[in-house]
């Protein structure tokens, strides 16, 4: 079981802590109440966000990605025994896969991380800051274009 | 000056909001306008307005400042009016429907709930359950020039992964769905083929976190369950 429960929300006094903003950040941006007669300041990003990720699992690109990975979990369970499989596969796939996943997606990930990082350039915002936005933004391009989608076409 | 709005209220919210600053650099001074039944918590716009975390984090402490201490519709990040004075006008226009979404939501906080499962742990699934990928991965595998082959096996892996994580999201979707108030499905996220969110009555928020728990542990180390909460109610106004 795996299971990460993130709140900040008991810590009312000082605002939030942030840690968890990342994962709640299309929340911020896309939901919430809007006023019609209103403008919503163009942002940065936020288009950025919205990519259809429909197009990259259905790409060549993505296709060939999943054969390869087929491939070798095929090569493994056919030279090991299937009980120790999960650990050892698992790390080499792995390391595969992070190299393999730059596929068009990335490139829109990092699009998004460098607009988050060209607005802080500019300003004075911490080297701490810097590392906190980084860090979530990195863990994003690595599973970039592969699990994104599964669910789009139900 | 437009006026960048936070979060609207009853007029009955204490609307505390010392130590907290607006978007902007540097920051702006939060306030407040007010009509005779609701509120609203504004700052000027600062003219370089970017969805900076800097400015993210702003929004969002205001508005899990005003959750704590009473009902408050959350403003979508980015929401600006021309001034004050028509912040209050749209207030008072829509001041029946402000209020209506204030009593409903009155007591309760959102959860998001975000789930992933390694892709690794899925293909293994798909290459024992099904035949046909098997043959594939095994043709392709002896013939790595095979490409129409190649293309066939990926597709076919992709089809399947979408089948068995819609119905996985389905049955945790369903599941959660009984513990909550209401229910509301967000797009997948790059890591994630589950992003819902589930409107719960503050205090049923801690039997809600125990059937999350819950439910991650009947799924296993394969999936990881990422829950967050409690939140302003972004995805229900």
């Amino acid at each position: 079981m795996s299971l990460v429960q993130q709140s900040n929300a008991s810590n009312s006094s000082g605002g939030s802590g942030s840690g968890n903003l990342y994962d709640v950040l299309e929340l911020i941006l896309d939901r919430g109440l809007v006023i019609d007669a209103f403008v919503r300041v163009s942002i940065v990003g936020i288009e950025i966000l919205k990519i259809d990720v429909r197009v990259v699992v259905a790409s060549v690109d993505t296709y060939l990605r999943f054969a390869e990975a087929c491939n070798r979990l095929d090569l493994e369970s056919g030279r090991k025994a299937p009980t120790q499989l999960t650990d050892i596969v698992g790390d080499t796939v792995e390391s595969g896969a992070k190299g393999k996943s730059k596929g068009a997606l990335t490139g829109a990930v990092e699009a998004f991380s460098d607009s988050l990082k060209s607005g802080r350039d500019s300003a004075d915002d911490d080297s701490e800051e810097k590392e906190k936005e980084r860090r979530p933004a990195r863990k994003s391009t690595a599973s970039s274009s592969r699990r994104s989608t599964q669910r789009r076409e139900e | 000056m437009p006026t960048y709005i936070y979060a609207i209220t009853g007029a009955d919210h204490p609307l505390r909001l010392d130590g907290l600053k607006g978007v902007g650099d540097p920051p702006s001074d939060l306030r407040t306008v007010r009509t005779g039944d609701l509120g609203a918590v504004v700052s000027d716009t600062p003219s370089d307005l970017r969805a900076k975390r800097r400015d993210l984090v702003a929004h969002q402490s205001v508005l899990e400042r005003l959750m704590a201490e009473g009902a408050a519709l959350p403003m979508r990040f980015g929401l600006v009016g021309p001034d004050d004075d028509q912040v209050l006008a749209a207030l008072e226009q829509e001041r029946e429907s402000y209020t209506a979404r204030l009593g409903e939501l009155d007591g309760r906080l959102e959860y998001n709930l975000k789930v992933s499962r390694p892709e690794e742990s899925l293909l293994r699934e798909i290459l024992s359950a099904s035949g046909d990928v098997r043959r594939l991965s095994e043709f392709t595998r002896q013939n790595p020039g095979a490409q129409k082959e190649k293309m066939a096996l990926g597709e076919l892996v992709s089809q399947e992964i979408q089948v068995r994580q819609g119905t996985v999201g389905n049955e945790i979707t369903s599941v959660l769905t009984a513990e909550a108030e209401r229910v509301s499905a967000g797009e997948p996220t790059k890591a994630h083929f589950l992003n819902v969110s589930f409107l719960v009555k503050r205090d049923e928020a801690a039997a809600f976190s125990q059937a999350v728990y819950e439910e991650a542990e009947r799924r296993g180390d394969d999936y990881e369950f990422t829950l967050n909460g409690p939140l302003p109610p972004y995805s229900f106004v």
